[in-house]
């Protein structure tokens, strides 16, 4: 959006399993600032974990083929780069934290000398060196008797806690960009909230862009500058924080945003989205979500291009922005 | 208000995780002596973080394990003496729902063979009429009845939710407890299967216990909510009055945690610092005090009772009255005339979308 060159360029990215016949991930285009925080959200199966592991170069030895697409970085092009190039990126300019935090540390190793590994890996320093930056890492992440952890193994430490060192570890080398895949959905919710608070404030201390990728609107509006929700595949709609919570476009956003329960107050029924995602191997030609979609018509048979409704808000529906759109006999409001 | 259907008295349960050969073995004290009771026809919630025993607390209510003291009273009868014909009963009035419906399920078994299983061990009906009665409870649960043929794995893990909701209603139970029954579940399909439970509790008349830790599905379902902390119950009131006005510290540190989904609502101001302590070795006093921003000298050594204040509400804490606690804050600021309008474009659209065409195009998936 601005002037300068983004930190991050997405464009046209597809991801496909050999042999199918339409793209997993379907022409997904973005950009981030440094310093920003995109949030990226939909269900399960809808291409947002698979997006992360292509920007990583994380599809090497899956069925998953990156089918187009670039994603520029700093000069380097992340989706045709080299694994030698990606691998010198990796946990050093890109770093990346996943969601079960006891799947992704090392068992057998202790802490301080796993973060000691990451610093070690890519400066060149000494052991002595890399064991006082794990320390000073545990610090900021605020793991409380940060000394003594250093020689504890994962098993030794609370979900909350693993987390707060996969963190660590991912900073560790100062990156310009953290990729974080449901961070907080194994944790529980006061757990959660001391994770998220921490990545804000290492992310406004640090300058590092974030990717944060969820399943929960409301860890996006926490946690947001910028939103693209993804659906089947497809970005429906993206737009800054505010255009996508105030404003929302697509018939998917919408019904996403009705589907749940509010806080505030016991609603009446609430109002679903019917019927189930389709499969990736019988994927609509069309625009994705005209199966479950209220308002789809012949129109939607057509693939919806994402356009800008405004400026930074861009929606992929034939029928936004729905309340000006033209009724048709299918999905009229009943009186 | 009717009387209560379940009650619990003084109930515990201990485990014990590791007995060495010498010494004394560690005990954890999962649930620690709650008391309450559950009336007929309410939708009664049960939350708390993992490890907290609501999990266990459900077993115990329906006695799919033992008590290790207090007691359970369904309708009048203790359940813990309970054997043979008198416990079968038991089950056929109380069906538990489960939070994986991929474990849940016997992949061996078609859906009609599951959802008539109870049926049959209950000597309910001829298999004709069985087969009628698993019919009508696909349909009841929005599947066709034709998907008695098929096996789990070929369902998703909405539809397979709803599978064990039909298989729950089977035997016609009077309570259905449901342990975290969609928290496994996407929001888009989480909101159907809530729906389906609310509709089923209506035409029923059953009575819901609903163990889970989702906030914002319990403030949509719960008539009452007890909140749990480490085995004791902390507080326990009107679902409407805990959220607003909490007056215990833990559950105005849980509601504060909990991401809003809304611009301009706070961002996470955690009242709640570090993990919970390890439940073999609980604190001492009250079992919050490690966490608890109030806390004063007596809550370290005494261990605040469950005492009743206004309007049925119970807490455990030494200074439920003189606090004054933040709830959830409804800030919510009414939506822009436009945005409203698509909002109400939208439910009117979904609402004509008929059960048919709504059929029809779940078939055209498949």
């Amino acid at each position: 959006m601005t002037a300068s060159k983004p930190l991050l360029d997405v464009r046209g990215l597809s991801i496909r399993v050999a042999g199918a016949a339409r793209p997993l991930v379907d022409d997904v285009s973005f950009s981030l600032d440094a310093g920003e925080t995109l949030c990226i959200v939909g269900e399960s199966g809808c291409g947002k974990s698979l997006t992360a592991l292509a920007l990583m170069g994380l599809l090497e030895g899956t069925p998953l083929r990156i089918d187009g697409g670039t994603a520029e970085f700093q000069e380097t092009d992340l989706l045709s780069a080299p694994q030698a190039t990606l691998r010198a990126l990796r946990g050093d300019r890109i770093a990346m934290i996943f969601q079960e935090p006891m799947t992704s540390l090392n068992p057998a190793l202790k802490i301080g000398d796993q973060i000691a590994e990451a610093v070690c890996e890519h400066r060149d320093v000494s052991r002595e060196a890399g064991r006082a930056r794990a320390l000073e890492m545990l610090k900021r992440v605020r793991i409380p008797a940060a000394e003594s952890r250093l020689d504890e193994y994962p098993y030794q430490l609370s979900g909350g806690m693993r987390q707060r060192v996969m963190i660590a570890m991912a900073l560790a080398n100062d990156p310009a960009l953290l990729i974080a895949d449901e961070p907080t959905t194994a944790l529980d919710v006061t757990i959660q909230a001391q994770i998220l608070d921490l990545m804000r404030n290492l992310g406004r201390e640090t300058g590092a862009a974030q990717i944060m990728i969820t399943h929960d609107l409301g860890v996006v509006a926490e946690m947001a500058d910028k939103v693209a929700v993804m659906y089947a595949g497809r970005i429906v709609e993206a737009g800054t924080v505010t255009q996508i919570f105030d404003d929302p476009q697509h018939p998917y956003t919408l019904g996403l945003m009705s589907s749940m329960p509010s806080l505030a107050g016991r609603s009446e029924r609430l109002v679903t989205i019917p019927g189930t995602v389709p499969s990736p191997l019988d994927m609509p030609v069309g625009c994705r979500f005209a199966p479950r979609c209220p308002f789809a018509d012949a129109a939607c048979e057509a693939p919806p291009q994402l356009v800008d409704l405004e400026a930074g808000h861009r929606v992929a529906c034939w029928h936004a922005p729905i309340e000006q759109a033209e009724p048709t006999p299918a999905w009229r409001e009943t009186a | 208000m009717n009387a209560p259907i379940l009650q619990a008295r003084g109930l515990m349960r201990h485990f014990i995780t590791n007995k060495p050969l010498f010494g004394a073995p560690s005990i954890v004290q999962a649930v620690n002596g709650v008391d309450f009771e559950i009336i007929e026809g309410e939708t009664f919630a049960i939350v708390g973080e993992s490890g907290c025993g609501k999990s266990t607390l459900a077993r115990l209510l329906s006695h799919l394990i033992e008590a290790s003291e207090g007691s359970v009273i369904y309708d009048g009868r203790e359940i813990s003496g309970l054997t043979g014909a008198e416990l079968r009963d038991l089950r056929r009035e109380m069906q538990f729902i489960f939070q994986d419906p991929f474990s849940s399920l016997n992949p061996r078994m078609t859906v009609g063979a599951l959802i008539g299983e109870p049926l049959r061990i209950h000597k309910i009906g001829t298999p004709a009429e069985r087969r009628a009665k698993v019919a009508e409870l696909l349909r009841k649960v929005g599947l066709r009845p034709e998907h008695a043929d098929r096996y789990p794995h070929e369902f998703s893990g909405g539809q397979r939710q709803r599978i064990g909701i039909a298989r729950a209603l089977a035997t016609g139970p009077r309570i259905v407890i449901g342990d975290e029954p969609v928290s496994a579940l996407d929001v888009s399909i989480q909101a159907q299967v809530v729906n389906i439970l609310e509709d089923l509790k209506d035409e029923f008349g059953l009575t819901l216990i609903i163990i889970a830790h989702d906030l914002a599905v319990i403030r949509h379902v719960a008539d009452r909510v007890a909140v749990m902390y480490l085995g004791e119950i902390v507080e326990l009131g009107e679902a409407a009055e805990v959220f607003a006005a909490p007056a215990h510290p833990y559950t105005e540190a849980l509601l504060s945690a909990i991401p809003i989904p809304a611009t301009g609502a706070r961002k996470v101001q955690t009242k709640i610092e570090g993990d919970p302590p390890n439940p073999i070795s609980p604190p001492s006093g009250c079992r919050f005090h490690t966490r608890c921003t109030y806390v004063q000298d007596i809550c370290r050594t005494e261990r605040p009772q469950l005492r009743d204040m206004d309007q049925g509400r119970r807490v455990a804490c030494h200074f439920a009255d003189n606090m004054s606690l933040e709830g959830i804050r409804t800030d919510n600021q009414a939506r822009p005339p436009a945005v409203a309008r698509r909002f109400a474009r939208y439910s009117a659209a979904r609402a004509s979308m008929t059960a048919n065409t709504e059929s029809a195009k779940l078939e055209k998936e498949e």
